[in-house]
């Protein structure tokens, strides 16, 4: 259902028109971007009704594993527990709100075919309900990394605005592999297999666990994979270090052109998505 | 007065059958290996042409009752006319708000309780959340459903979801209202008053679309008659010929 009254669809063809069909879809989802929301908050709320804890879980089970993984990989590798715990603490709620949008990104139209084939819904609307359900987790995560920053002292050197501007890059680019993954998955029901092995082998190809400073001379691997990059903006400022500056580079140029991509691949798939489903 | 209009020209939509096996990546990329070009790439999808070359024009006040066997693409054209499905060839121009009670089950969560459930439905259809507070007495209050609402909807019985979900679906305002079936929800004394209240819905939408296969509904409500074949549509014609339609 439109709240706009006048709809218009055509047969029309061509390159040009299925993009402008597609920015209205994009302008579209922002008009009602409340309903994005509602969408997602019902999600977080329904999968913990019932629980006494409710979402509150979603802290609780990422408070133990952070703290166990903190404890042992600290002894494991001999390193300091101050600069250890909230190091890897940070590495696993920012990556985790990264694989998170990606791979639930996978299931954004599939779950969303009833509305899809009988409204006229913007299909942006069930991508922005998928990161917006991440960023409410993300909300609930901020409890621990607000705690390891007061515990360990690192409030005072932390880079607050930078880091913001570390999350907003992270969204963007989340965002859009997230859509790519929502399209590709309505049409190949492989994808979701293939998107949870890759962020897996990602989370310990990435220095989540572990100091990029262990990796010697192999570093280049490291500015190779764009998740380093995607976690660094984040969590340096956060600690008090600094950003490389080609990591910005590197940040700001896959997600103007992951989205430039994603985007025409939107355009041209769209009036076909409502099919695959 | 609502200046309510459809008004379809040429119509035809067709859809890519997907088979089960060309949804597997590993069939698609064997295609392209060893076929390749746009013919392999299309082997295995087939396109099923669900309408075709329909042409309609309502205007308010019409309330076109849509015939025909299954399969004949009274859904196809009702979705169509949702927004879902965007034509092949020819347009479908839509002025006035639409309103689909395609499928009264449309993001129902059995956990959710029968309150969020009316408010995610209600946000579904295009309501704020300050409309909805506005409308959630007299929603309530139509369901009967009293302390029950306040209940994950999974504890409902059929018929107490039928009312729920239809005192949210028929809460909307709308000028062009699509429908699927006659709805029928409840008990003896709810499809009364469930009755009374469609009525008034499409007494105060200017345009009504129902595919039914019952003629006697059809006389009721419609005042004009529109039979699919195949995807292929007839002129649409006064009630008083549907006997007429109903033998060709």
């Amino acid at each position: 259902m439109e709240t706009a009254t006048h709809m218009l669809r055509t047969g029309q063809r061509g390159a040009l028109f299925q993009f402008q069909m597609a920015l209205r879809d994009l302008r579209n989802s922002f008009q009602r971007i409340g309903l994005a929301w509602s969408l997602a908050w019902h999600d977080v709320a329904s999968r913990y009704r019932g629980s006494v804890l409710g979402p509150f879980w979603i802290t609780l089970s990422m408070g133990l594993m952070v703290l166990g993984i903190g404890f042992l990989y600290a002894s494991l590798f001999d390193l300091p527990l101050n600069e250890f715990l909230p190091y890897v603490a940070l590495g696993i709620v920012f990556f985790g709100v990264m694989t998170g949008t990606i791979n639930e990104g996978c299931e954004t139209f599939v779950l969303a075919s009833g509305m899809l084939s009988q409204t006229s819904l913007p299909m942006l609307t069930f991508l922005w309900r998928t990161v917006f359900r991440n960023l409410i987790n993300l909300a609930h995560h901020l409890v621990i990394v607000v705690a390891m920053l007061t515990f360990y002292g690192y409030w005072q050197t932390a880079n607050l605005p930078l880091a913001l501007v570390g999350v907003l890059l992270m969204l963007l680019n989340a965002s859009w592999l997230a859509l790519l993954a929502a399209i590709a998955s309505a049409r190949y029901r492989d994808i979701p297999q293939i998107v949870v092995s890759v962020m897996q082998f990602a989370i310990f190809m990435t220095p989540v666990f572990w100091m990029p400073s262990r990796f010697g001379k192999h570093q280049v691997f490291l500015d190779l994979n764009p998740f380093y990059h995607l976690l660094q903006a984040v969590r340096a400022p956060l600690l008090g270090q600094s950003v490389q500056a080609h990591s910005y580079v590197v940040l700001v140029a896959m997600a103007l052109l992951g989205w430039l991509v994603t985007f025409m691949i939107f355009a041209r798939t769209r009036r076909r998505l409502v099919h695959y489903l | 007065m609502t200046a309510a209009s459809i008004t379809c020209t040429d119509l035809t939509i067709r859809f890519p059958v997907y088979g089960a096996d060309a949804k597997s990546l590993k069939k698609a990329l064997a295609r392209a290996v060893s076929v390749g070009g746009a013919l392999g790439r299309h082997a295995g999808v087939t396109d099923v042409t669900a309408l075709e070359g329909v042409n309609l024009k309502l205007q308010a006040g019409d309330r076109l009752g849509l015939i025909g066997h299954n399969g004949s693409g009274k859904t196809t054209l009702l979705r169509a006319l949702s927004g879902a499905y965007e034509p092949d060839d020819g347009s479908i121009e839509v002025n006035g708000r639409i309103a689909s009670l395609l499928d009264l089950g449309l993001g129902i969560d059995p956990s959710a309780t029968g309150y969020e459930n009316i408010r995610l439905r209600c946000r579904i259809a295009g309501l704020s959340s300050k409309q909805i507070d506005a409308r959630m007495d007299e929603i309530a209050e139509f369901t009967g459903l009293g302390p029950f609402l306040s209940m994950p909807v999974k504890t409902y019985s059929a018929g107490m979801k039928g009312r729920m979900a239809f005192a949210a679906a028929t809460a909307v305002d709308c000028d062009v209202l699509l429908m699927d079936e006659w709805i029928a929800v409840g008990d003896a004394d709810f499809q009364k008053i469930a009755h009374k209240r469609l009525l008034k819905l499409v007494e105060r939408a200017g345009i009504l679309v129902l595919a039914t296969h019952e003629a006697p509904l059809l006389k009721l409500y419609c005042n004009k008659v529109m039979k699919l074949e195949g995807g292929v549509a007839s002129e649409i014609v006064d009630i008083r010929k549907l006997d007429q339609l109903l033998k060709t």
